[in-house]
């Protein structure tokens, strides 16, 4: 069922509407609204049910049903029939003593009721096409002032305002507090101090470390703590001392047996050759890796180099373990951890170590502090427990599989020029002018570009420049005087919302500028370039050929980044990835990296399928994926080398290809510790399928007998059945996520599940504890929600490839949504349905639809 | 330019802002608020998010009245059973979103109250009681907020303002800290000329949305509404800041030392709580609401699940992560009570007699909004205590509760949110 699609209109003869809420206005546009309808089959159920008491004589508990009317066209009579819902949902009605409804009957008045309300409030919070001027989200303004003064800055202390069940391009949502007013005061100010100061950055410079000297230096640092007394080394006689170490060798056995330095304990250790040139990367050393390197203060936004000199120990370090990760590990983040900011994989050997480098560039102005480690688990918990897992039977940890010569690190570098000195920010004195004068043409200058093209008032400037007299006056120096202005017209509304005046009309056309400001914030999520502006200004830009043109030159451009992640993520509702703490005894292959990869995966295959102009069914099966290789060991496709994404063809028999494949995907639909099929049925409803699911209702008896860990999906969906509360949603949503049970919670493989407890009856739900765990095999046949069965993930995929036209519907709703910035509603109808038919007459090519967006009337209008 | 007049030329920068009845620019009294001869009534809400363990927390509803048994997961509050509420059947009627335990909950609103928007929301009690007791004070009120609004819903803390707009809240113990007791060591004619310049810069903003303003649709121009509302939030900050410019912050007794950035969980609510001890102390604020953190909570329990899993209980270790959750507010909140007990007011009253505490979310439990967990502390309102109360209605509206308290502290009010009436049986 497609939500608002046109439903009989039904009218009973005894059922008076009984709105009492004002309803808005009636428009010609919104003439034909679709209203939730309960079906008129359910009438009987009231009847029987509930009219005994809930009459309009009775009126038992103040609830009057009869005149209840069946269409849901009033807030009054939603709210009613919710309350209809809520009762029967929690089983309070009926009451326990009267007559029961059917199991079957409850299940569709139920099923029937829920979808109804969600079409009912859908229709009764529709905007009518109303775009509310929306401020900047957080995204938008950390890209605008980047694209204004040509400087990064983290302003993660702002709301992040995520909109929940929408986008977070929609006005009406994004709320402003005084709070905010100062964060965007001081962010600003911060901004224009990164901006427009050189001075203050620290000079260049280049420091390396030799690994065996941090090494001497370590040891030398844990002998000092060793009791006096000891016991004879083994290894005494085998230790090649590491370059400048002179230590006492007895003092070094008996430390050996403190666990904290077990690390120690490894032949490869001190019998290794190049033991005088290097060291081993162990796991545990110096807590997970190199010692923390600590870049100099002042280096927010710059850019830092580093190298090094690195080897694979052997040649069966397996797979997984030839990583290493780098990342910042700022004061209060729990010890042990970091923020990964990214991986190489290792392929030198000893006989030819290879120089990896990559970048950093530093988030805020305090001194940072950079860590670089072989990739795993971040956490300090399951680094103890890999090296326990390892002690116990070696009385050592995990081996070393990673050599390194020497780390270096240079910087900083700037990453942009000083805008200072920026003519398009600060436009140059002219003759005759006044250093005042002056300064006045600054700011208006800067304003108009801030406000993107739109002039200031004077006034305005007015105030500002008799606040920099006041500031001079004062004894501030000019050019501070001048950036304390430029400041305030950061936190000004002129900047912070993308403002559309109609001068009383209730939709116009945009002028072109605005035009270019929609389009660029719906694609780069920041303001235009000079060269949309120049177009713009022209009054060239809404003609289709240039918009076209424009719209393409904007999509291939790497600031339409902004757009595929925010759009994807919001889309494809990725946040789930990021609920949870992944169980890391149960997979400790899934760590940050390959999380982070597994994101960048989905964006990356959205972005490919747009710029190649593929058809949005590739979504769904596909012969190819978007990986790298990271990714590619971990779903074990061979022959990927770099951490570049590209598209790489599916070997024969892999279950990979289109999203129903991905690990991301998967993870997002499991709870951390098991794949949940409801999660994911749930998932593919919603975005797949473009028919999502009432949310889970309030007040339903939660199946509290089911414990964790103990029941197949299929036992659980079982007792689903039981309840009409549950199965009237749950009959369409579980049997799709069966489909994807072959997955385990982390996206791989699995033909079985194993189980350590079970339940024997389900009718009392007692786990038992089992001795040696069980085996159960995944069965991974479902239907579709028409119906249509599947036998397993490769059918599941085939039978969902032929509902391109839904994804493509979803897609287009959402699109159209979030670059119009307001719950796509009723008066959308039409132009979903016109930018389906040309996408179709395109092979639903993905770009075709951001293109019919762009073109269609809506855009270009306030 | 004199806060009045300033406030004059606020009203006429926007006929949209409803300014309230001007008492609250009678400031002029207040710097001199030190010398009360009678203790100040105060409010606390907390909410924890996420529901209760509902087997375990809950006391048997056959026992009623004084003699019931104190539950497993609020034993660590015997001590202080005669000094707590806890009150069953309580429920806000309009409430659906099975995830959300703080937007509504002092609110009571109706998500879907008003044609053409899918969120609608209204004054909480909090900051209606903050209309009445924040006027003495040098802050209004207090929010503080954990990091992630886990459990909690939309909002920015558990405040929203006269226009039903989300406000802000402190996120840590350390912003908290400053916010309450640091103290600007600038000369006090540097500080004066500071503030004079933050008002020249409101009035260059206000000058910008004036012109922004110029066209605007209904729809817009009630968005812009929502940046006037907040300069005239910080109009309102900048007077008080002058009327309190020559009074220095004071520091409580036993002096409060600045927060460790790192305090996460357990030991960020324990000292969120010591500084709303600490401010009520040197009578900072008077209204105090905290959106409690469950994550970080739970996590620095070793738990290693997060909470909405933890909130979808079942008997095992999630029931287990569910209960200890539970426990420890309990442990908390006691320590909390001992604390307000011990620390005496100017009339020889302790902080306990004078405020209201209110313990609870608008959770129920996994995914249940009816009977919200309710525990009520302190003798700010007047409630009788050392009971266990459960309604005859079992849809008893919570704003009854907030109306309760509200007039039972001194705030005349006639409703609040969906209220039908007082909760008498509090009182007798």
């Amino acid at each position: 069922m497609k939500k608002g699609r046109p439903a009989s209109f039904i009218t009973l003869g005894l059922l008076a509407c009984v709105s009492s809420a004002q309803p808005l206005a009636p428009s010609a546009e919104m003439e034909g609204i679709v209203h939730g309808v309960m079906p008129e089959s359910h009438f009987e159920v009231l009847n029987n049910n509930c009219l005994k008491c809930h009459d309009s004589v009775e009126e038992e508990g103040g609830v009057n049903l009869e005149d209840l009317s069946f269409t849901m066209d009033s807030i009054a009579a939603a709210e009613t029939w919710q309350r209809v819902l809520n009762a029967v949902n929690s089983g309070e009605m009926p009451p326990k003593d009267e007559d029961q409804l059917s199991a079957a009957d409850k299940t569709n008045f139920l099923g029937d009721l829920s979808r109804q309300l969600v079409i009912a409030r859908d229709a009764l919070s529709d905007t009518r096409g109303v775009i509310t001027m929306r401020r900047l989200n957080r995204r938008e303004y950390e890209n605008t002032i980047e694209s204004l003064l040509g400087v990064k800055i983290d302003a993660s202390d702002l709301p992040d305002d995520a909109n929940p069940g929408g986008f977070d391009t929609n006005g009406s949502a994004l709320f402003f507090s005084s709070d905010q007013f100062e964060q965007y005061l001081a962010l600003g100010r911060h901004a224009l101090d990164l901006a427009t100061s050189t001075a203050k950055q620290p000079p260049l410079k280049k420091t390396r470390f030799e690994a065996e000297e941090i090494v001497a230096k370590e040891i030398h640092r844990f002998t000092a703590r060793l009791p006096k007394a000891f016991n004879p080394s083994a290894i005494r006689d085998q230790f090649v001392s590491p370059k400048g170490l002179e230590m006492d060798y007895e003092v070094i056995g008996h430390g050996l047996k403190a666990e904290n330095y077990r690390w120690l304990n490894h032949p490869e250790f001190f019998l290794h050759p190049d033991n005088a040139t290097g060291a081993p990367l162990f796991n545990y050393f110096y807590e997970f890796g190199l010692p923390n390197i600590t870049l100099p203060a002042r280096s927010e936004g710059q850019k830092f180099i580093f190298r090094t000199r690195i080897a694979l120990l052997h040649d069966e370090v397996p797979e997984h373990r030839r990583y290493i990760e780098f990342g910042a590990a700022p004061s209060g983040i729990k010890k042990g951890e970091m923020n990964v900011a990214g991986f190489r994989k290792i392929t030198g050997t000893m006989d030819q170590p290879e120089i990896i480098e990559f970048e950093f560039i530093p988030s805020d102005d305090s001194a940072q502090i950079v860590r670089i480690r072989e990739r795993h688990i971040n956490s300090l918990n399951a680094a103890k427990q890999f090296f326990k897992a390892h002690s116990e039977k070696t009385d050592r940890g995990p081996p070393a599989t990673l050599w390194v010569d020497w780390v270096e690190w240079e910087g900083p570098f700037a990453t942009s020029g000083p805008v200072s000195s920026n003519p398009n920010l600060f436009v140059p004195q002219t003759a005759g002018q006044t250093k005042t004068q002056h300064h006045r043409a600054i700011l208006e200058h800067f304003a108009t570009r801030a406000f993107r093209t739109k002039a200031p008032s004077a006034a305005f400037i007015d105030r500002l420049m008799a606040l920099y007299e006041e500031d001079v006056a004062r004894g501030v120096s000019p050019h501070e005087a001048l950036q304390e202005q430029l400041a305030v017209v950061l936190a000004s509304p002129g900047f912070l919302y993308l403002n559309e005046p109609t001068f009383g009309d209730e939709h116009r056309g945009l002028t072109d500028p605005e035009l270019a400001v929609r389009l660029s914030y719906f694609l780069w999520s920041a303001p235009p370039d000079e060269e949309l502006e120049r177009i713009a200004a022209r009054g060239k830009l809404s003609a289709p050929t240039t918009l076209a043109r424009q719209t393409r030159r904007l999509l291939n451009d790497p600031r339409a980044d902004a757009f595929i992640h925010g759009f994807t993520h919001q889309w494809l509702h990725m946040e789930r990835l990021d609920f949870f703490q992944f169980n890391y005894f149960k997979y400790p292959r899934f760590d940050d990296s390959v999380k982070e990869a597994s994101r960048r995966e989905i964006y990356e295959t959205v972005k490919d399928t747009i710029l190649a102009g593929r058809p949005i069914g590739e979504l769904l099966k596909s012969d190819h994926v978007l990986i790298n290789n990271l990714l590619a060991g971990y779903y074990g496709i061979a022959d990927v080398d770099g951490e570049h994404f590209r598209r790489v063809p599916v070997p024969e028999h892999l279950p990979r290809g289109g999203l129903l494949g991905t690990a991301a995907v998967m993870a997002m639909g499991s709870d951390g510790e098991r794949s949940s099929p409801v999660e994911r049925g749930a998932w593919i409803l919603r975005t797949l399928l473009n028919d999502a699911p009432p949310p889970a209702p309030a007040n339903v008896p939660q199946l509290s007998r089911l414990a964790d860990e103990v029941l197949s999906a299929r036992d659980l969906q079982k007792l689903h059945q039981e309840e009409p509360q549950c199965a009237q949603c749950h009959r369409t949503i579980d049997p799709l996520g069966f489909g994807l049970e072959n997955f385990n919670a982390v996206g791989q493989w699995r033909d079985e599940e194993v189980f350590e407890k079970i339940i024997d009856d389900l009718s009392t739900g007692k786990p038992r504890q089992l001795k040696t765990p069980v085996s159960i095999p995944i069965d991974p046949a479902g239907t579709l929600p028409d119906g249509t069965p599947f036998g397993d993930w490769w059918e599941f995929r085939d039978r969902m490839a032929e509902h391109e036209a839904d994804i493509a519907r979803g897609f287009t709703e959402s699109l159209i949504e979030y670059a119009l910035g307001r719950p796509f509603g009723f008066v959308d109808y039409n132009l979903a349905d016109e930018i389906m038919a040309q996408a179709a007459a395109d092979d639903y090519a993905m770009d075709a639809f951001i293109l019919g967006v762009v073109q269609s009337p809506r855009f270009k209008l306030k | 330019m004199s806060p009045l007049s300033r406030r004059s030329f606020l009203g006429s920068a926007t006929a949209l802002i409803a300014l309230p009845t001007l008492e609250s620019i009678g400031f002029a009294r207040l710097a001199k608020a030190a010398e009360v001869v009678k203790a100040p009534k105060r409010m606390v809400f907390l909410s924890m998010g996420w529901g209760v363990t509902k087997e375990t927390w809950f006391p048997d509803r056959q026992q009623v009245g004084a003699n019931y048994e104190l539950p497993q997961n609020l034993q660590p509050l015997a001590k202080y059973k005669d000094d707590i509420t806890i009150i069953q059947n309580l429920q806000n009627q309009f409430s659906t979103e099975a995830h959300w335990g703080s937007t509504f909950w002092l609110t009571g609103a109706n998500r879907y109250g008003v044609p053409g928007k899918s969120f609608h929301n209204t004054i909480s009690a909090d900051q209606v009681a903050a209309e009445q007791f924040g006027r003495d004070t040098r802050f209004t009120s207090l929010q503080l907020t954990g990091r992630k609004a886990d459990g909690h819903g939309p909002g920015a803390s558990l405040a929203w303002n006269r226009q039903g707009k989300p406000m802000a809240g402190l996120d840590t113990p350390v912003a908290a800290y400053h916010r309450l007791f640091s103290d600007d060591k600038t000369p006090l004619a540097e500080r004066q000329a500071q503030l004079k310049r933050r008002r020249s810069v409101l009035d260059g903003v206000i000058e910008d949305a004036r012109s922004v303003q110029k066209g605007l649709t209904a729809t817009d121009v009630d968005k812009l509404d929502e940046y006037f509302q907040s300069i005239r939030e910080i109009e309102i900050r900048l007077s008080k800041e002058e009327e309190w410019l020559e009074v220095p912050k004071r520091f409580p007794q036993d002096p409060i030392k600045e927060p460790e950035a790192s305090l996460q969980g357990y030991e960020e609510i324990k000292m969120m709580y010591d500084l709303m001890i600490a401010a009520m102390q040197v009578d900072a604020t008077r209204v105090f609401s905290y959106r409690m953190p469950t994550d970080s909570l739970i996590q620095s329990l070793g738990a290693t699940i997060t909470s909405h899993n933890m909130s979808h209980y079942v008997q095992g270790d999630r029931q287990e992560v569910s209960e200890n959750r539970d426990q420890t507010h309990a442990k908390l909140l006691a320590s909390f009570i001992e604390k307000l007990k011990a620390s005496k007011e100017i009339d020889g009253s302790s902080l306990y007699d004078n405020t209201a505490v209110t313990f609870g979310s608008n959770i129920n439990s996994i995914h249940y909004l009816t009977n919200c967990p309710t525990l009520l502390t302190g003798g700010g309102a007047g409630v009788k205590h050392g009971r266990h109360l459960v309604m005859s209605d079992p849809k008893t509206p919570l704003c009854n509760l907030w109306l309760s308290l509200l007039n039972g502290s001194g705030v005349d009010v006639k409703s609040h949110g969906d209220s039908t009436g007082q909760i008498k049986e509090l009182f007798v």
